[in-house]
């Protein structure tokens, strides 16, 4: 296999095989260093978030005793989620032959990794004593998802890092990467699965204790994942960190609305299920009905809206080519599952287990802080990476030919929004 | 506790809560209704005088514990790591279990104030170990019932006070994943607070609303403070209902079976055949909450 060639430029530094190009830091444009700027702006927010909830407490958080868990946890199960459309489409290069997708492969395990890895962070910032964790390698207990869940995020994490180095570097030829990718797609599965556990299996939460749980969050993940993967591929072409072919993107959104609509599916059969006269039942519904009817509409409604509509739009003949729309329908639908699994994780808390009602969980500033800046450690590194790292997958590789080598033409243009 | 283990009123132990019950009735209900309350209170009198035409039985029952055998052999140790938890003395050779008299209970949360005050929890907490809850008549329907109702003793609603049930299979210890809650040999599920890590999957996995987080310090008064019960490591870890650890084990009964005024609360131990709650289960219609669920609480309700 081919090694990204690079050229004798000055800045370039490799280690551990990789380059990195630092020189091309020192021609980016001030919009870039505006954005990375802000970014980093974002993150000492949240690590000044952070202090605030060591040294206080986390009664800073809108979190309480009926809504045990919150955001981060919403977050977590996002980010988790996200990160598996990666390595999907990662996969399907090398399990199905989907040669159109090799263009990406280094870019979606980049993002699988970085979103794993906010994920992760985001736990630990649940945690007043973090320390303690230790204990989860010391007596683990094997009967609570929790285990599995975290493992297979840290274990997830190592291996998408390890493979992207495996794909820049080269080491160990088409074998490995092929090895590669049949431990990790398994392994993106057992993640997702596991984590839709910590919901299902409890039968404590009516709402939450269904096996359909298990499939909605291995659609849910694919289809924002890929749909994310499509934004960014979309960002990185406009600043000319890639040139993309056309059919890609419309292999992408193809996929894209094939899973959106067996994501929706899902979630229809268990509200039928929640609904139908025989099989009704008052703990369901009427946890149900604050979902459509009562004050949880709000959150509820926009994943049916969002999430039709970006079918709709990916399913039209006519403009389904269109960059746009596929950009479009790809925002709404990864807003959608941000929605979704806020109301996921509410629809655990609407109502407690002694029945009792409890009003909508907003999250406070400190919380909302937290998010914002992993999301800006996760784009920090995306925006750094997009310079330094050779992400781009060398022609040689993708023809199999001898074709120039490229990288050199460093994008001069700025990165900007995420 | 000795002497509530005393079979002295074996053969028909409710009968004395059901009279403090009138009597109490009468004197909380303070305004109004007082003909209605007396009427309410007619109908658990009746019950128990038809209940006192079984009791001829119960002196046989009282000898043998095979009925309830089942029971206790469910109740079993689960993830003990072979040493009590750090503020409680060894677990004895008893299986302990709660009776609660759903007919006779008024809803005066009593009990709740007593173990707010025994267990240190944090006046600025936020919660309470025990939940009482205002039920429909007509219905065991958690989703109607009420948790902050302002007058007790209604004659048309019924109160069902709802704590940790000490579950024979918690999904609680089954769920954490530090295994920093476990069930001790005596049944108690206890929580080491140096250990909890804080991410409240065992709140999630309760099916009984029991388990609760400590999202400040918790504070209690120094003048109230009780010695027996740690605090300070309480502070943002989860904590609940133990059974009084500290005074059960010490042969002393728990803080809200002594604070009810109507004996609706019976506290004992299952291993002894002559002991209230065992006699109770033997020959009184018993049910359990969820009891669907699985979870086998050890907690009974009766009435």
């Amino acid at each position: 296999m081919a090694k990204l060639v690079s050229s004798p430029r000055p800045g370039v530094k490799r280690f551990i095989g990789v380059d990195f190009d630092f020189g091309a830091l020192t021609n980016a444009g001030r919009q870039y260093w505006a954005f990375v700027t802000m970014l980093f702006i974002f993150a000492a927010l949240g690590v000044t978030a952070w202090i605030i909830f060591l040294t206080q407490g986390p009664g800073v958080m809108a979190q309480r005793d009926d809504f045990t868990w919150g955001l981060w946890f919403s977050n977590y199960m996002y980010y988790v989620g996200l990160s598996a459309g990666g390595l999907v489409v990662y996969a399907s290069v090398h399990l199905f032959g989907a040669e159109q997708f090799r263009p990406l492969s280094r870019l979606a395990v980049l993002q699988a990794g970085l979103l794993v890895m906010i994920a992760l962070l985001g736990d630990i910032t649940d945690l007043i004593r973090p320390w303690r964790t230790i204990w989860m390698l010391i007596t683990p207990n094997l009967t609570s998802p929790f285990v599995y869940t975290g493992s297979a995020a840290a274990a997830y994490m190592v291996l998408c890092f390890f493979d992207l180095w495996v794909l820049i570097t080269g080491k160990g030829g088409h074998k490995l990467a092929m090895r590669m990718t049949l431990i990790a797609l398994p392994f993106a599965i057992y993640l997702h699965t596991t984590t839709a556990f910590v919901l299902a299996l409890n039968k404590s939460r009516e709402l939450w204790n269904t096996a359909v749980m298990v499939p909605i969050f291995l659609t849910s993940a694919t289809a924002s994942g890929v749909a994310l993967l499509l934004i960014c591929a979309y960002i990185m072409q406009h600043f000319g960190v890639f040139k993309f072919k056309r059919s890609m993107f419309r292999s992408l959104s193809t996929l894209l609305a094939t899973v959106i609509i067996l994501d929706l599916f899902l979630l229809v059969v268990e509200i039928i299920t929640v609904y139908w006269p025989m099989s009704a039942k008052p703990g369901h519904t009427d946890r149900m009905s604050l979902f459509f009817t009562g004050p949880y509409a709000w959150m509820f409604l926009p994943v049916f809206v969002l999430g039709i509509g970006a079918f709709a739009l990916l399913a039209g003949r006519k403009t389904r080519h269109l960059p746009k729309i596929q950009i479009a329908a790809s925002i709404m639908y990864v807003v959608a599952i941000f929605f979704k699994r806020y109301t996921l994780m509410s629809m655990g808390f609407a109502i407690g287990p002694l029945g009792q009602y409890q009003p909508p969980y907003l999250p406070s500033l400190i919380e909302i802080l937290f998010a914002l800046g992993l999301l800006a450690i996760a784009l920090i590194f995306m925006t750094i990476a997009a310079k330094i790292l050779p992400l781009r997958v060398p022609e040689e590789e993708l023809n199999g030919a001898h074709g120039p080598s490229p990288g050199e033409t460093a994008p001069d243009s700025a990165l900007e929004a995420g | 506790m000795n002497e509530e283990r005393e079979p002295s009123h074996g053969d028909e132990p409710m009968t004395l809560p059901q009279g403090c019950t009138l009597s109490r009735r009468t004197f909380l209900s303070g305004v109004g209704a007082t003909a209605g309350l007396l009427a309410a209170g007619v109908v658990p009198a009746l019950v128990t005088a038809l209940a006192q035409s079984a009791a001829g039985s119960e002196a046989g029952v009282a000898a043998s514990n095979e009925a309830i055998e089942g029971i206790i052999e469910e109740d079993q140790a689960l993830y003990y790591p072979d040493k009590p938890v750090y503020y409680a003395d060894p677990a004895g050779k008893q299986k302990w279990a709660m009776v609660i008299d759903s007919k006779a209970c008024v809803g005066c949360r009593r009990c709740v104030y007593a173990c707010v005050k025994e267990n240190n929890i944090g006046r600025d907490s936020g919660f309470t170990y025990i939940q009482v809850l205002e039920m429909e008549s007509g219905r065991i329907e958690l989703e109607s019932a009420k948790l902050d109702y302002e007058e007790a003793g209604r004659p048309d609603r019924w109160y069902m006070p709802v704590q940790c049930m000490q579950c024979a299979e918690p999904p609680c210890v089954y769920g954490c994943p530090v295994k920093a809650t476990w069930k001790e040999p005596d049944g108690i599920v206890v929580i080491d607070y140096n250990k909890c890590i804080s991410c409240r999957n065992c709140m999630i996995t309760c099916p009984y609303g029991a388990r609760h987080f400590n999202w400040v310090r918790p504070e209690v008064p120094k003048e109230e403070l009780n010695p027996d019960v740690p605090l300070e490591e309480k502070a943002f870890v989860v904590e609940k209902c133990t059974f009084c650890v500290h005074r059960t084990r010490h042969g002393k009964t728990t803080a809200c079976v002594e604070a009810c005024p109507v004996g609706a609360r019976k506290f004992g131990d299952l291993n002894d055949p002559e002991s209230e709650v065992s006699i109770l289960l033997k020959t009184r219609r018993v049910w359990r909450l969820k009891e669907e669920y699985g979870t086998e609480p050890m907690i009974w309700y009766v009435g």
